[in-house]
C-alpha cells in the first residue's frame, strides 16, 4: 500500500476523532466564566479548525505534496 | 479564628492566583509575538521570492505533517480531560491523560525528526536557502517549545504524585494546560503556512 494512502486514512480518522472531542469539550466548557476558561475555549476553537484543515488535507481539497 | 484565618489564606490565594495567571497570559502574548515576527519575515520573504520554494527543492510531505499535527491536537484534547478530571479530583485518570499527553508530545518530536532527517537527504538545510532557514527556524523553535512542554508535564506530573496540587488550588496545572494549548494552536498555524498555503 502507498504510504500517503496510509497518512492519509491516519490523518482523515484521527482528525475525525480528535474533531469530535475537542468540539465535545468545547461545548463542555462553554458556560464556565473563569479567564483561564475563556482562553481554554479559544484554543479549542483553533484546535477545531486545526482539525478541520488536517481532515481537507487528507482529503485532497486543500495542502500540496 | 482559624476559620477566619482559612478564609484570609483563601482570599490571599485567589489573589496571587489572579496575578499568576495574568502574568502567565502575557508570557503567552510574548511568545506569540515572538512567533508572529519569525511568520511575518517568512512571509515577507516568500513574496518577494519570484518563484516558492526555490527551483529544486523538495516540499516537505504534508501528508506525514498532517498526520503528525494530528497527534499534537490530540494531545491538547488529553491535556484538557486532565484537567478536568484534576478538578473532579480523579487522580488516577489525571496521570493516565498526562501520560498520554506526554507520549503524543514525544511521537510529534519524532515525527519532527523523520520530516527533519528526509528533508536533510533532499539538500533542503537550515543554511542553504531562505526556504530551508525559515522552515527549521518556525519548526525547530515550535518543536523546541513542544521539548520545554514535555518537560513541564513530567514536572506538573512529579509533583502531583508528590501531592502538590490539590482539587482547589492548581495553578501549576493550569499553567501547563494552558502552556500546552498555546503550544498547539501555535501548530495550526505552522501547518497552515508552510504545508497548504
Amino acid at each position: 500500500m502507498d504510504i500517503h494512502l496510509i497518512e492519509k486514512i491516519l490523518a482523515f480518522i484521527g482528525a475525525l476523532v480528535v474533531g469530535f472531542f475537542a468540539v465535545k469539550s468545547l461545548i463542555a466548557e462553554w458556560p464556565k466564566i473563569n479567564l483561564e476558561d475563556h482562553v481554554t475555549k479559544v484554543m479549542m476553537v483553533l484546535l477545531t479548525i486545526g482539525c478541520i484543515i488536517v481532515l481537507l488535507v487528507a482529503v485532497n481539497v486543500w495542502g500540496r505534496v | 479564628m482559624a476559620t477566619h484565618a482559612l478564609h484570609v489564606d483563601d482570599a490571599l490565594y485567589e489573589e496571587v492566583r489572579g496575578h499568576r495567571l495574568l502574568g502567565f497570559l502575557l508570557f503567552l502574548i510574548s511568545d506569540s509575538i515572538l512567533f508572529m515576527s519569525f511568520i511575518f519575515g517568512y512571509l515577507y520573504n516568500r513574496a518577494a521570492a519570484p518563484v516558492w520554494p526555490p527551483p529544486g527543492l523538495e516540499r516537505p510531505d504534508v501528508f506525514l505533517a498532517a498526520v503528525n499535527s494530528i497527534v499534537l491536537f490530540g494531545s491538547g484534547v488529553t491535556m484538557h480531560f486532565a484537567m478536568e478530571s484534576m478538578r473532579h479530583e480523579n487522580r488516577k485518570r489525571f496521570v493516565g491523560f498526562v501520560l498520554a499527553t506526554i507520549v503524543l508530545g514525544l511521537m510529534f518530536l519524532g515525527g519532527q525528526v523523520i520530516e527533519y532527517t528526509t528533508l536533510i537527504r533532499h539538500d533542503v538545510t537550515w543554511n542553504g536557502t531562505t526556504f530551508g532557514a525559515s522552515f527549521f527556524t518556525l519548526t525547530g523553535m515550535h518543536g523546541f517549545h513542544v521539548f520545554i512542554g514535555v518537560i513541564f508535564l513530567i514536572t506538573v506530573l512529579i509533583q502531583t504524585l508528590k501531592g502538590v496540587y490539590t482539587t482547589q488550588r492548581h495553578f501549576g496545572l493550569t499553567a501547563a494546560t494552558l502552556y500546552w494549548h498555546f503550544v498547539d494552536v501555535i501548530w495550526v498555524a505552522l501547518f497552515s503556512l508552510f504545508y497548504v498555503y
